[in-house]
């Protein structure tokens, strides 16, 4: 039986310090590398430069790249060699394997902001996630609320638990939105 | 009909949230992984998280990814 081709995501970190040309050369790389297995990119972009959560070869921050493609399994192995190679740029990588459904929406997404791209660059796109995001996540609490709101009650009667203040401070930040659909 | 407040202990009625708000579970989705780690940066167990099996499972996962990639730290103590 043939091999198909799946749909991947592969996200790296590059050091922050990087110069221009090493990063376009890496970039270069990664796109003949995946040429070369016919692999068919759907997205590749700077994704967010962030701290760290922990520092990485004495880093505390990096600039996170995202690949999203749809290439045979071999292509993975070819596509991480040529991470490794820059493995002192490159802080770390990560490929997973991704729904059809997800690369999709993903491919869409792409279209979409290649349209609204000619006239406002990038602060457009988040803009734009934010609203449609907001509609559910403001319904969601509601939902939520009597299971959240349980756990508090149950407190004076049952047991005190040690974990409940965890739970707690874990809570609070339920309300926002998430950045899902900025990604 | 006996509440459930009558009662001395009862089963807090858990449900599960990312079945009921299809909230998207991703590693790159920071700020719900978050809400679902300790203060000391732990997995919350499913006892606490109240998460069905399937979905603690695949929150561990992707909260295991966020890690790796060094989007949530592993402890405080980095």
């Amino acid at each position: 039986m043939a091999v198909k081709p799946r749909y991947y995501e592969t996200l790296y970190i590059i050091r922050p310090d990087i110069k221009e040309e090493d990063l376009a050369k890496i970039e270069q790389r990664l796109h003949d590398a995946l040429a070369a297995h016919e692999g068919e990119i759907i997205r590749f972009d700077k994704w967010a430069q962030r701290e760290l959560a922990y520092e990485i070869q004495d880093y505390n921050r990096g600039t996170y790249y995202i690949i999203i493609f749809k290439s045979l399994p071999g292509a993975v192995a070819e596509l991480e060699r040529h991470l490794r190679f820059y493995n002192t740029d490159v802080l770390r990588f990560m490929t997973v394997s991704i729904t059809e459904a997800a690369a999709n929406k993903e491919k869409a997404a792409q279209e979409s902001k290649a349209a609204e791209e000619s006239s406002a660059p990038e602060p457009a796109a988040p803009a734009e996630a934010a609203p449609a995001e907001a509609a559910p996540t403001e319904a969601a609490p509601a939902e939520a609320a009597p299971a959240e709101a349980a756990p508090a009650e149950t407190t004076p009667e049952a047991a005190p638990e040690p974990e409940q203040e965890t739970k707690a401070e874990s809570e609070p930040a339920t309300a926002e939105p998430t950045e899902g659909g900025a990604n | 009909m006996e509440s459930p407040r009558d009662r001395k202990y009862f089963a807090r009625k858990k449900v599960c949230r990312f079945c009921t708000e299809s909230l998207e579970m991703n590693y790159k989705n920071i700020d719900t992984l978050s809400r679902n780690i300790t203060d000391r940066k732990k997995i919350v167990p499913k006892r606490n998280s109240g998460l069905c099996a399937r979905c603690q499972r695949q929150l561990a996962t992707e909260i295991k990814r966020a890690r790796f990639m060094a989007l949530l730290p592993y402890t405080v103590l980095h």
